[in-house]
């Protein structure tokens, strides 16, 4: 760990300098030389003058004394230093908040971070912003953890070798002063929504008015910007108005997941999926299953380059059906292409209600699908009226602009076939010629010559994640590159390896510069509103770290600025002046409101009929999808610990990327599928070798239900040759047992498949590979209910709430039985013990989640694990089932009864359906749900009972509780507890070195790094092994409340916290607000409101558990014209139901439906 | 009939003489004298040790030094290096754990109720038997203590005042378990102890060497046989036999108990207790005889006490109780898949069957109910390769019963998405062989150095032990004190 030093963050440049020393005023060479030393002046050193004996003298004096007095075997000394003077603000063990922001390509994310001593521990969303209102998603989550990576590249470089700060600046004046007008100078950059950045970026074009600016993202949308541009204009984009949205068709667009709206969008569209309400209804076109996909009422499955085939059905009768002129121009300019025809009806029905809800309907497209497939539906949107309406227009973020990656390239020497071919004939004639002259040879590269000198990456990973054809990381060998990023990755350096992967050469750029995590450093940003917003650092950079911000000042002024005045002077032209009022309230805020949070747009069919002409359907067969990655983005967190043990949230699988395929291709492609006594078996993990665009790839396979037939998924961002211990690191340096397929990578790298042209989705050859089954490190091995849907996922119709509101309470499961018993007044299921009695008349704390609202996102995951210090373990652990989150998001795959098969025969692929063992539905078409499962804090719960030492206990505000140092690791709370949400440390997962992911002894080092253990929140024991843990409530935030409620009590009795005061951690991140917290004892607590509803239903109550977790049931909102709508009620039950209960059941409804039944 | 039965001796007194199926099977063979019997058990004792004992002893106990090498590796890294995981917390430790407490069975079973109902065939085999459950029990309980977290903690399970006031959760079956268990191995140590002690007199007075003189003196504590002695020892033997008989019901059932009383369906039965202490006679009673077969054939003059009829009726109590776990067997399965009603009772039993682990289910039933049933067949019961590959058949049956209760039904409970696999690793195999390195090693120290068998209990079941006891035809008080009556021969 560097040395932290607190200071007081920089006056204001108007205001008086205040400095700690005289030395530090004058920065006097001696105050230098004093900081640069190692040791203090007058530290005893090595006196040269000691000879070899008079060492030899000492050294054996020294070891004899050393042997006498054992003190070699003493055991390590460690000192807490507490503060010197105490910081004026800083009240011990109280955090502060700060508000800042996470850049993000889509727009910044608002953040809140906690920070203790001075360090952040927790991030959460703004909640005073209009975008995300508290809620944040997986990634800003784990981001943290970035802040203090021991990977994080801690050094400039030199070529390779290690350098400083002094001697980068000053070959950088230097290169700047040769660089005269800009001729010879690029800058290629990741896309910054940052005005400070955009300001300083103009400044430095005015300077180096020749240089070429590029702006690259992997998983950008240049796509979405073209066809943005061709309908609307070049300076607007479209934002969905989710909530207003009563019909929303999806066209692979996965706005819960990945794209467009994020935050914003999974709000206003869950808001709407409250079934007490008018619900939405989700219509979903896409290839894969994403969590869009599995909120969706009715999807179908098409590959993602037929996706332009069923737009262009969609708009042909939209346009049809609105007489839309418009629409109907674009449609005819738009290549035909059929879509398939059994989803005619689907789309036929799909239309009938989008057009029937016109102007409350809303049309999206996937931002990678080609812009005319997205000109396509923009013209939709035109023709249901949804502009101005469901969607309305803003301003760009100002999309980067420049030149394209491919011009630099070329710059930097690719050249084409025939270049090549005229250049190395040259030089070999050239060659002939010197051999004849006995002159030496010229050697011939393999690419042409740079034009340019000095090339800038300021961020991203081209070297790796650049389309395939451009070879951008050779390209780079030519070229001065300063490489400004926060590892030293595939960018910084490539590396060359024998046929054993052992490393023979490895080849650095010119100059890396250490960057500043956001968290480090000033700087501000763009929300995806639009709106202005701050990024304060909470720490000093720990690695000495640059921001872009400051790099480009530099090359401006030639010094170096802490950042802040240069946001300041962009915060003076935002915000039309600057006063401390106005600033102070800018920074306490976060942000300042957009000017304009809508701009009027107009559809223009003449250009987006332009656009659509260019449409070109991608050829028929297998294709390959390359995904954008729920955990790693496009590849910059796969260094990150949390992401890469979060399982994902449709595959549940960890520490990889796979090939997702549907049941029947595997079967297709003759692997993994095996049908036994009409039982689909999955068998992940068997290889395929995928070809496209020149490219192989063998990667295995995972088989998910509702993957379209003939398409292939795979998330980008993983395999990553060097980076880090976690991501992936060169040679033989993480032992994960081998795990991995190959030595120190985590998954397999698609972005060699991936060209600009076909950088979404591609066709390929693809077939069987013979290796020996790849171990995928898979958290849920189980995806179907098997019968247990009526107890455990209670869900019915919108239709079938509006007849029946408490539908879930007549479900037949086994809690039904209990009631009807309990009617009968038999004592089933009930303690033998009286639990004791709750103390606490003030506080009862209890949780709901909605089910018709979570998307299964899993940020409460991450959320969880970064307030509660929860460790990782490692694929190897995962593998064993030893994974420790708190919270687990159970997936399953269901059906509707309509889709049962009853024909037994059938050679469709089947599996269990989870209403009966009987009926065979067809997996294929599965749909998803998801269920969050933490700790269901029983009321009567079955792991206190059996705890032997009384280590886990009740309290008196209702939380069942863990006391770690009584825990003696007996397990059988885990086993007892029918939820199985409990975790054991089988190893000391926090002792454990980060490259060592398993087992520590007592004889091995033990620790972790010095900057992961900044990272804790002090507020939460750290779990030693062998002790049971689990979901605590978060006490430790329910302590606080309580001691503040004291604390301003004083001497009155009033000590009840505050309506919902606060909230848990995964309620805090939950983008759709499925998760509700409170205070059961609190009458006008949300908690209160929500435990009130009909849906609300607990899990396994027939055990007498009495669960303080409830689930409200989930509703979709099914068109009951659609092919796949459920044909009727699903009517959820076992095999052994007698007929009386069937009786009691149905006279239930009937009672209920007033006799309709 | 009558002709059969009535002999007249040479000297013309007739005798009245059983037919010979009827006659009471002699409890020691070839009618061996008083001398015999001692001369014969204490010389094992005695003797210089024999080659094959050295054999078997530097055979298993390295085996047995896998137990603590394991146990330490295991303390050091952490439970992690056994093969457990979500949602197995338990694996192969509980099983291993109720497989040697079941075995722990027999010998107290064979010392107590056998003694309290007067089965005087139990002489020749109860000090082995017991021997044998105290060496069960010490394999038993290494794992409750080891398979905890936290090893160094473990002390929290016992009532020890402390300055917290923290006690003990008395709700928890796994408490009782200790109480349970400890209390059964603290009395089963000083029932077979008490039971020592006039042999180790014996061994003390007959002992030439002055270390064995001072060892099984110490041992012996001064038992000079009185009288009063006698009255005193076979006071204390018949109270500690009343003690023991309601602890070999109520262990097993206890530890039937950390189930039974749990909620996850599999467990949660109440037929457990009596289940479980059947299975515990029905494994123990096998052990006895993996044991014991050996150990005839290693010491042939164990043969005539040893006798073919106590491998007998030992077969048919293994034929008894293996029927009843197949009752037991049968009854859970008809009241969890059919009877109860309950959807998540009935998939777990069906899972049994079916599910991951079905094999494991179909050896429990092959080894444990069909096998045994071949004892049905006097002829096998006296075929002592049979009788051992059969007592084989059942250790190996009665270890899958447990791992069939602890591992499936934690394999397949409540949730799906929490369903799980599990796999040894090989830390948990190498220290279950070495439990078995273990308890062999002990037991052959036990043959080497304490009287095998209860020299002083066989002499009480000779038929001349019985005062009222009169050899055919010889009234003098010389054949009492030569006790070798002429017509009793067996055969």
């Amino acid at each position: 760990m560097s040395k932290r030093v607190f200071e007081h963050p920089q006056e204001e440049v108007n205001g008086p300098q205040y400095w700690r020393s005289f030395g530090q005023l004058a920065q006097t060479p001696e105050f230098k030389e004093w900081q640069a030393r190692e040791f203090q002046t007058g530290a005893s050193e090595l006196n040269p003058e000691v000879g070899r004996r008079g060492f030899m003298k000492y050294m054996a004096a020294s070891a004899a004394l050393a042997g006498l007095s054992l003190s070699a075997c003493r055991r390590e000394e460690k000192t807490l230093v507490p503060f010197a003077q105490s910081v004026e603000w800083s009240v011990p063990g109280k955090p502060i908040f700060y508000a800042t922001s996470r850049p993000h390509r889509r727009g910044a994310i608002p953040l809140v971070a906690t920070t203790h001593d001075g360090r952040p521990t927790k991030v959460d969303g703004n909640p005073g912003h209009p975008t995300n209102k508290g809620a944040t998603d997986t990634q800003s989550q784990a981001s943290l953890l970035d802040v203090y990576d021991p990977d994080r590249s801690r050094r400039f470089q030199l070529a390779g070798k290690e350098s400083s700060e002094a001697e980068f600046t000053k070959w950088l004046a230097g290169a700047l002063e040769k660089a005269g007008d800009g001729q010879g100078v690029a800058f290629l950059t990741e896309h910054f929504t940052s005005p400070t950045y955009a300001r300083l970026k103009k400044a430095v074009a005015a300077k180096l008015p020749k240089a070429m600016w590029v702006t690259y993202e992997p998983l950008g949308g240049s796509e979405a910007s073209d066809a943005h541009a061709a309908a609307f204009g070049a300076d607007f984009r479209t934002v969905p108005q989710l909530d207003k949205a009563d019909v929303i068709l999806s066209l692979d667009c996965d706005f819960v997941g990945f794209d467009e709206g994020r935050l914003e969008g999974i709000r206003a569209f869950s808001a709407r999926r409250k079934p007490e309400q008018k619900m939405n209804r989700l219509y979903v076109v896409e290839n894969r299953y994403t969590t869009t996909g599995g909120m969706a009422d009715h999807r179908l499955r098409s590959q993602a380059g037929k996706i332009g085939a069923v737009a262009r059905a969609f708009a042909e009768k939209i346009a049809a059906a609105t007489g839309d002129a418009g629409l109907q121009s674009v449609v005819d300019s738009f290549p035909k292409v059929s879509s398939p025809e059994k989803s005619a009806k689907w789309i036929d029905e799909a239309t009938k209600d989008l057009v029937a809800q016109k102007g409350k309907a809303l049309v999206l497209v996937g931002y990678r699908q080609p812009a005319a497939v997205q000109a396509l539906g923009h013209a939709m949107n035109a023709a249901l009226g949804a502009i101005g309406e469901t969607v309305i227009g803003r301003k760009t973020h100002g999309h980067g602009g420049g030149n394209s990656l491919k011009e630099l390239a070329v710059a930097l020497g690719l050249e084409n076939a025939e270049q090549k071919k005229a250049r190395v004939e040259k030089l070999t004639a050239e060659n002939a010629v010197r051999k004849s002259k006995h002159e030496p040879e010229l050697p011939i590269a393999a690419h042409g010559d740079s034009s340019i000198k000095t090339l800038f990456i300021l961020g991203g990973n081209p070297a790796y994640n650049a389309p395939a054809e451009l070879k951008f990381g050779e390209l780079l060998a030519g070229t001065d590159v300063v490489r400004h990023g926060s590892y030293e990755d595939e960018t910084t350096y490539s590396v060359e390896t024998d046929k054993d992967g052992k490393v023979t050469k490895r080849i650095f750029v010119k100059w890396h510069v250490p960057a500043a995590h956001y968290l480090e450093a000033w700087g501000d940003g763009t929300a995806s509103d639009g709106s202005h917003v701050s990024q304060q650092p909470m720490i000093l950079p720990l690695f000495g770290g640059w921001s872009e911000i400051q790099l480009l000042d530099f090359i401006l002024t030639g010094k170096k600025s802490e950042g802040l005045e240069l946001v300041q002077e962009t915060f003076k032209e935002v915000a039309r002046g600057i006063d401390a009022v106005s600033w102070a309230k800018f920074l306490h805020d976060g942000f300042l409101p957009a000017a304009a949070p809508r701009e009027p747009i107009a559809f223009n069919p003449v250009t987006a009929k332009e656009i659509a002409a260019k449409y070109v359907a991608p050829a028929e067969g297998m294709e390959v999808v390359f995904a954008p990655c729920a955990k790693v983005d496009d590849g910059r967190f796969s260094n990150n610990a949390w992401i890469q043990e979060l399982p994902d949230p449709i595959t549940k699988i960890t520490w990889d990327n796979a090939a997702i395929i549907s049941p029947a291709t595997a079967q297709k492609l003759g692997l993994g599928a095996k049908k036994e006594d009409g039982l689909f078996d999955f068998e992940n993990g068997a290889w395929l070798a995928i070809e496209a665009n020149g490219a192989q790839l063998e990667i295995p396979v995972a088989i998910i239900p509702g993957t379209a037939d003939d398409s292939i998924t795979i998330a980008v961002g993983y395999g990553r040759t060097h980076e880090g211990r976690v991501g992936g690191r060169e040679g033989n340096y993480m032992s994960h047992g081998g795990l991995f397929a190959v030595k120190g990578q985590v998954g397999f790298n698609v972005y060699p498949l991936r060209t600009a042209a076909n950088h979404y989705f591609a066709t390929a050859s693809v077939k069987k590979s013979n290796r020996a089954a790849y171990q995928l490190a898979v958290t849920q091995e189980h995806g179907a209910l098997e019968g247990r849907g009526p107890d455990v996922l209670r869900q019915g119709t919108k239709e079938l709430f509006d007849r029946v509101p408490d539908f879930a309470k007549f479900v037949e499961g086994m809690d039904e039985y209990a009631e009807e018993r309990d009617k009968q007044k038999y004592p089933v299921s009930r303690s033998a013990y009286t639990h004791p009695t709750l103390n606490d008349a003030n506080h009862q704390w209890g949780m709901a989640i909605d089910l018709s609202m979570c998307t299964g996102c899993s940020a409460c995951m991450i959320a969880c694990q970064s307030e509660n210090n929860i460790p990782v373990v490692g694929k190897e652990q995962v593998i064993e089932g030893r994974e420790l989150h708190w919270i687990r998001m159970d997936r399953y795959f269901t059906s509707y009864q309509s889709e049962v098969r009853d024909d037994e025969n059938s050679d469709k692929l089947t599996t269990d359906d989870f209403n009966s063992r009987e009926k065979r539905i067809d997996i294929n078409e599965a749909r998803m749900v998801m269920q969050p499962m933490p700790c269901q804090h029983c009321e009567n719960a079955p792991c206190e009972t059996v705890c032997p030492v009384n280590a886990t206990v009740h309290s008196d505000d209702g939380i069942n509780v863990m006391a770690y140092n009584r825990c003696i690791g007996t397990r059988y709370c885990a086993n007892n507890c029918p939820f199985k949400v409990r975790r054991f440390n089988f190893f000391d997962f926090n002792e454990r070195q980060k490259d060592k992911y398993f087992r520590q002894n007592l004889i091995n080092e033990k620790g972790m790094a010095e900057t992961l253990k900044l990272s804790k929140n002090p507020n939460v024991t750290v779990r030693m092994r062998g002790v049971m843990e689990k979901c605590t409530f978060c006490v430790q935030r329910v302590q606080e409340a309580k001691i503040a409620a004291k604390v301003k009590a004083k001497d009155s009795s009033n000590v009840k916290v505050p309506t919902d005061a606060f909230k848990v951690a995964c309620q805090q991140v939950c983008p759709s607000e499925a998760i509700v917290f409170g205070n059961l004892n609190d009458p006008d607590s949300a908690i209160v409101k929500v435990k009130k509803s009909e849906r609300d239903y607990r899990v396994f109550d027939y055990l007498g558990i009495k669960p303080r977790v409830s689930y409200l049931a989930r509703v979709t909102n099914p068109n009951p014209n659609m092919p796949d709508a459920p044909k009727h009620v699903p009517t959820q039950g076992n095999d052994n139901n007698d007929g009386q209960r069937e009786k009691w059941k149905k006279q239930q409804l009937a009672n209920a439906e007033g006799g309709k039944h | 009939m009558a002709s059969a039965a009535h002999n007249t001796s040479e000297d013309g007194i007739v005798v009245l003489h059983c037919p010979p199926e009827l006659a009471k099977i002699p409890l020691v063979n070839h009618n061996r004298s008083l001398n015999w019997i001692t001369e014969n058990v204490a010389s094992i004792c005695e003797e210089k040790t024999r080659r094959y004992w050295w054999i078997a002893f530097f055979l298993f106990s390295p085996i047995a030094l896998f137990v603590p090498t394991l146990l330490a590796y295991q303390v050091g890294n952490g439970v992690g290096v056994w093969g457990e995981n979500q949602p197995f917390g338990w694996a192969w430790d509980i099983t291993n754990f109720v497989f040697w407490i079941g075995i722990g069975h027999a010998g107290t079973l064979i010392s107590a109720i056998l003694f309290l109902t007067r089965q005087k065939w139990r002489t020749s085999i109860n000090r082995a038997a017991e021997a044998m459950t105290l060496f069960a029990v010490m394999c038993a309980g290494l794992y409750p203590g080891f398979h905890v977290g936290r090893f160094w903690k473990a002390w929290y399970l016992f009532p020890i005042p402390n300055w917290n006031a923290l006690w003990q959760n008395y709700r928890s079956p796994l408490l009782w378990d200790v109480f349970a268990v400890s209390t059964y191995f603290t009395v089963s140590v000083l029932f077979w102890y008490v039971g020592l002690i006039p042999d180790l007199a014996t061994l003390r007075d007959r002992a030439k060497s002055k270390i064995k003189q001072f060892a099984y003196g110490i041992g012996a504590l001064g038992w000079r046989g009185g009288n009063r002695h006698w009255q005193h020892y076979e006071m204390a033997y018949l109270i500690l036999a009343g003690l023991s008989t309601p602890l070999v019901l109520s262990v097993h059932s206890i530890v039937s108990f950390d189930f039974a009383t749990s909620i996850v369906p599999g467990w949660h039965t109440t037929i457990f207790p009596p289940y479980f202490v059947a299975g515990a006679i029905f494994g123990g009673f096998a052990m006895v005889l993996t044991l014991m077969l050996p150990a005839r054939l290693f010491y042939p003059q164990l043969d005539d006490m040893i006798t073919r009829n106590h491998v007998d009726k030992m077969a048919k109590i293994i034929l008894l109780t293996g029927t009843i776990v197949g009752y037991a067997y049968l009854m859970e399965l008809f009241v969890g898949l059919v009877y109860s009603g309950n959807f998540y009772e009935s998939n777990a039993f069906l899972n049994r069957a079916t599910g991951w682990y079905h094999w494991h289910y179909y050896a429990m039933m092959f080894c444990n109910v069909i096998s045994p049933q071949i004892f049905w067949f006097k002829r096998m019961r006296h075929n002592y390769i049979v009788v051992f590959i059969i007592c084989q058949f059942v250790n190996a049956g009665m270890w899958f019963e447990r791992f069939v209760i602890i591992g499936t039904t934690l394999a397949q409970d409540f949730l799906p998405s929490s369903w799980g696999h599990y796999t040894p690793s090989w830390v948990e195999v190498f220290t279950f062989i070495g439990t078995f390195g273990m308890f062999i090693s002990l037991f052959l120290l036990f043959m080497r150095f304490l009287p095998m068998i209860t020299i002083f209990e066989v002499k009480a079941v000779k038929p001349e032990a019985d005062p009222h006891f009169h050899p055919d035809g010889d009234h003098s008080h010389d054949s009492h004190a030569t006790a070798t009556p002429k017509g009793a021969a067996a055969h």
